[in-house]
């Protein structure tokens, strides 16, 4: 089948930097990919490139096959909200209006619901809305659009847990009712964790990580104790970070822990907590040989 | 063409500011002339051709089109829809003048003797005339505007300034072809509909110019 | 992180989903023949992604604990109980007693003292089935 998405080798060179260098993924259709990685890493230059918003320098950029810049036929069935989106003097309405006019399946039913939820008011000029009823409006658009892809990009600037959550407890449940390729770019990661089939990490412009969620979790685990159990409980195995303060220590421990494991680590009183998917990815942002691991791992 | 019409509603979402201003302003100065009485205030009509500049300028160098091409319109549609909708609106407002042109006329000057919608040289005659140059002046500036527009959404302040540098020489050449007396003056060969006949040529030549700038545009 | 209903990070969470169901089946709450919750039902429960549900739902019904009826939706298989019931009886020993005779050793207790202990906790409960 082919992917929804897929680059090959895309680099965006600016004069002074190089915001992408030499990255390569896909996308299935109908899954949901976590964009992650530190700010100014490149996910945002990246999915700009991806709504044919920016050019690349080199390289190749395929929605549905074909390259995205000023192609109406892509560009009709995929949509980008991004963190600082700029609108022409309108009131929410006419944003609303505007983009029913270029989406084939917009649902205004869907728009109105979303408003009512963030609490805001149709009528209200989009330059008196707050940062977070910004947000709001971008989230809006960019569920009621129904786009084949949907991009979003931080889509949360303003707004609280709360109302983050009702973002990913609506986007989920639309997704259910009406399946598309998601792309979601978050520096919050173990908030949307579970979102996420697949999670790509960027770093300085390069992709580091490219695996299934459910493959990293449980990959890696922090066994805590007293230093004797630690050592004897973590010998042999790979280790990634090892700290120690008097007669107990902490570390870091890479591997699926087993049901026998577990037992054992009991006996010796030894405390075992796995690493979040937000914890793996900061890992995999610093150290490409721990990302590499990581990634080894996953594809066995 | 479907997505060239879309733009046009895109811009018509709000369409007070399209349709309602310009009129507004042009019966705001049409009083102000009435007010000041008969010949001395000719070129109140110009600033709706200037109007129609800055609305170019906007529309597709304001923030029309960051938001267009998030909603998945492509430059290419953007700009066709843009000038399409500022020729249809040219298209209307020279027939408003023209119109206006001959009420004037048959009124003598609105019962005042006021010449606002009759110009010497280049609005003075059949309605035809008066319409067809309009159309092709508000066209133009509009599409000029347009440029402008697009030319500063990529380079900047900067950009602009080389562009205006670009014209300054041509500028001077054209004036100094022709013999003037003040704006609106007789060419010694060329009448009103043959200088219409340029300007259209020189705006198929704007409208491709400002299409290759706003191919590579980022927002 | 959202409470995903007691899900963590610990483990692919479709394995955990898969988890839940077989308890709920060995424990009874859903009964054989009854329908299991759909895809995007525990998707919305658990708040996670509808493919993680849908994985974990196909790993029950690969080991033949789930039926599929066209149109309609997942149902427990007969015998799936049963099935869960003597895997766990399995499991017991290396789950429970064996660890539980490492933790008496450890406090130093035998396996006689182990056994009274079992028998007076048993009493205690009023031999009430948990």
């Amino acid at each position: 089948m082919t992917p929804a998405i897929s680059v090959t080798g895309l680099t965006r060179r600016y004069y002074d930097e190089v915001a992408l260098d030499d990255v390569s993924l896909t996308v299935g259709a109908g899954t949901i990919t976590g964009l992650l990685g530190r700010n100014g890493a490149g996910k945002t230059t990246l999915l700009r490139i991806l709504a044919g918003q920016e050019f690349p320098s080199s390289g190749s950029v395929r929605v549905f096959g074909a390259a995205p810049a000023e192609n109406e036929d892509v560009l009709r069935r995929l949509v980008l909200v991004r963190e600082d989106q700029v609108y022409p003097d309108f009131k929410v309405c006419h944003a609303l209006r505007a983009a029913s006019f270029c989406y084939p399946n917009w649902d205004a039913g869907l728009a109105s619901s979303l408003l009512k939820d963030y609490g805001v008011r149709a009528g209200k000029a989009i330059k008196g809305l707050s940062r977070g009823q910004r947000s709001a409006l971008g989230i809006t658009i960019g569920l009621a659009a129904r786009a084949e892809v949907t991009l979003f990009d931080e889509p949360y600037a303003g707004l609280d847990a709360v109302a983050r959550q009702v973002f990913y407890d609506r986007l989920l449940a639309d997704f259910a009712a009406f399946p598309r390729t998601v792309l979601l770019s978050t520096h919050l990661i173990d908030e949307a964790a579970a979102l996420f089939e697949n999670v790509v990490v960027i770093d300085r412009g390069r992709v580091v990580l490219d695996a299934a969620a459910d493959g990293l979790r449980g990959m890696a685990t922090t066994v805590s104790g007293p230093v004797l159990a630690v050592d004897s409980f973590t010998a042999g195995r790979p280790v990634w970070e090892r700290r120690g303060l008097g007669s107990q220590a902490s570390v870091v421990m890479v591997g699926q822990v087993s049901g026998e494991d577990r037992e054992q680590a009991r006996s010796l009183g030894l405390d075992l907590t796995p690493l979040s998917l937000q914890q793996l990815v900061v890992r995999a942002s610093g150290q490409s040989a721990a990302a590499d691991s990581l990634t080894e791992r996953t594809r066995a | 063409m479907n997505a060239m019409i879309n733009v046009a509603r895109y811009h018509l979402v709000q369409p007070v500011l399209f349709v309602t201003l310009p009129l507004a302003m042009l019966a705001f100065l049409f009083a102000v002339n009435a007010a000041r009485g008969g010949d001395t205030w000719r070129n109140g009509l110009a600033v709706i051709f200037l109007y129609f500049f800055i609305m170019g300028v906007q529309r597709a160098g304001g923030r029309w089109l960051p938001f267009g091409l998030a909603l998945g319109v492509t430059r290419r549609s953007f700009y066709a829809g843009t000038a399409l909708l500022g020729v249809s609106m040219s298209f209307v407002y020279g027939l408003v003048i023209a119109g206006l042109q001959a009420i004037e006329r048959a009124t003598g000057g609105w019962g005042l003797s006021i010449t606002f919608f009759r110009v010497p040289y280049l609005l003075n005659g059949p309605w035809y005339a008066t319409w067809l140059t309009s159309f092709v002046g508000l066209s133009a500036l509009f599409v000029y505007g347009m440029w402008y527009g697009i030319v500063n959404r990529r380079w900047g302040m900067l950009g602009l300034l080389a562009f205006v540098a670009v014209q300054v020489p041509a500028g001077i050449a054209v004036a100094f072809a022709r013999t003037w007396s003040g704006v609106g003056g007789p060419h010694p060969s060329l009448s009103a509909l043959g200088l219409t006949g340029v300007v259209a040529a020189l705006t198929v030549a704007i409208l491709a110019g400002g299409h290759a700038t706003i191919r590579r545009a980022t927002v | 992180m959202p409470e995903m209903a007691g899900l963590d990070e610990g483990g692919p969470l479709f394995a955990q989903v898969a988890e839940r169901l077989a308890g709920e089946i060995a424990a009874g709450g859903l009964a054989e023949g009854e329908r299991v919750p759909s895809t995007n039902e525990l998707a919305a429960f658990y708040r996670i992604n509808p493919a993680t549900a849908a994985k974990g739902i196909n790993v029950l019904a690969d080991e033949g604990l789930l039926e599929k009826r066209r149109g309609i939706g997942m149902f427990v298989a007969t015998g799936a109980r049963a099935t869960l019931l003597a895997r766990r009886r399995a499991e017991f020993t290396e789950r429970y007693v064996l660890p539980l005779l490492t933790e008496a050793t450890r406090l130093g207790i035998d396996p006689g003292e182990l056994i009274a202990l079992i028998r007076e906790s048993s009493s205690e409960r009023g031999g009430v089935a948990v």
